[in-house]
């Protein structure tokens, strides 16, 4: 006779509490240990000056989108630089749009500049007093798109040649998308280090040989002294995160993990 | 031509600076300072108002009032508050709600900046906004009342102080680590 049939109905109980319990604790165990230990390795430099950069944008919605492109205004492109930039907007959104079509003719005074660029469209997380009942399918929809789009498998997507999928830098400044974008980029970043891990088990050679998929978070110039939620949730996930004023540098997540840093006005 | 640009947002409607704007003393002391032009960006709510003003037969003090309700960029009417020969045109003052994307398209000109925070919105970040921009002479903070008397500071700190980035990193400066570049 097994001894699990002789259990009382509060015996199996009991233990069952006890395995989701482990359980619950082991998978925040390792997620908390994998963000920490990705956010404190440092980027190896293997890249090569002036070889092909893919850069991609997430543009949040009107002050966001505004902010972003104060920011962008300030990076001076070396024509010898190749980078490719990928736009992220939510669908609707048409000021985001027309921001980054005006940006990317103002200077592409070069005539391959239109071939590099997209502008590509993710269903909204959240819409404006969508109810929290169905809030959650939307956002899963949108990160699947994010899951999509950092691939490279959006349909609308057209990366020329020299260019890989997976972007090498994402920038973000909010919201709801931006944690998405930044969540999926975490995720598959997990993914392929497993895969390089048995690579490398197997003796072979490493499937990239430069960094991909490092994200940037800059918190809004309008939060002076407490971080947004955007900010809070993201705190323990981009690589890297940039503040605008001083009273929000050295902020982390927990004992142990990257700190806030403070980068003086980015947008003027 | 010298212009003073009140602009509300797109967002919330914002009655009492509109109001404030259109009294005697106000439109006298812009008068005094030789103003030329008051431009106001009412919002949705604000046309009320100002139509009332105009119909109301008060005297504008000699100033030439204009108005519109929402514009998807105000960027030109910003411009034309900076100093710009060309046209013969003067130094302005932009009055505005604490919202990011104005008082920094604001600063970004270099314009002499009134911040007046919204009292009737419930987030107070943007009192906190105004509150250190003011700390930091880079824009007078007022109240709804107090206006007036703040366009003597703001045009003074904007002689005195002229925001620019400098000694600032760049966006791309400071994540050039990210890239992993060689050296």
């Amino acid at each position: 006779m097994s001894l699990y049939l002789t259990w009382s109905l509060w015996e199996w109980l009991l233990w069952s509490i006890v395995l989701a319990i482990t359980l619950g604790f082991g998978i925040l165990f390792v997620t908390a240990a994998s963000l920490m230990i990705s956010q404190n390795t440092a980027v190896a430099k293997t890249r090569k000056r002036g070889s092909p950069v893919h850069i991609l944008i997430v543009l949040g919605s009107g002050g966001h989108t505004a902010e972003m492109f104060y920011m962008l205004d300030q990076y001076k492109f070396d024509p010898k630089d190749s980078t490719y930039r990928t736009y992220v907007v939510s669908s609707g959104d048409n000021f985001s749009a027309g921001k980054a079509r005006d940006f990317e003719t103002k200077r592409g005074d070069g005539e391959e500049a239109h071939e590099n660029y997209t502008i590509l469209t993710v269903p909204r997380a959240r819409r404006v007093h969508q109810s929290y009942l169905t809030a959650p399918f939307s956002t899963l929809h949108c990160f699947w798109t994010c899951l999509t789009i950092l691939r490279g498998l959006h349909p609308e997507q057209r990366l020329l040649r020299e260019y890989t999928a997976y972007p090498d830098l994402i920038l973000t400044n909010g919201p709801a998308t931006a944690v998405c974008m930044v969540v999926a980029a975490k995720l598959i970043r997990f993914g392929l280090f497993f895969l390089e891990w048995s690579s490398w088990l197997q003796g072979r050679s490493p499937v990239f040989t430069v960094s991909k998929l490092r994200t940037v978070y800059v918190e809004s110039w309008a939060r002076v002294s407490s971080l947004s939620t955007t900010g809070v949730i993201l705190l323990p996930i981009a690589d890297r995160f940039l503040v605008q004023w001083p009273a929000q540098a050295g902020r982390r997540a927990w004992w142990g993990m990257k700190k806030t840093q403070y980068a003086g006005w980015l947008v003027i | 031509m010298k212009l003073c640009f009140v602009t509300v947002g797109a967002t919330a409607s914002f009655e009492k600076l509109l109001e404030q704007v259109l009294t005697p003393d106000f439109l006298q002391t812009l008068a005094e300072r030789h103003y030329t032009h008051l431009l106001l960006q009412y919002g949705k709510d604000g046309e009320k108002i100002y139509n009332n003003f105009l119909n109301s037969g008060k005297s504008h003090h000699g100033l030439i009032l204009g108005g519109f309700d929402f514009k998807s960029s105000i960027e030109p009417e910003m411009i034309m508050t900076t100093e710009r020969e060309k046209q013969e045109q003067q130094r302005g003052l932009i009055i505005c709600h604490a919202g990011s994307g104005t008082v920094l398209a604001g600063l970004r000109l270099g314009t002499p900046l009134i911040v007046v925070p919204n009292p009737d919105l419930a987030d107070n970040h943007q009192q906190e906004l105004a509150d250190v921009l003011e700390q930091d002479n880079y824009a007078v903070s007022s109240t709804i009342q107090d206006i007036g008397s703040a366009i003597a500071k703001a045009e003074l700190q904007k002689a005195e102080v002229f925001s620019s980035r400098s000694g600032n990193n760049t966006l791309f400066e400071n994540i050039s680590d990210q890239m992993g570049f060689l050296d």
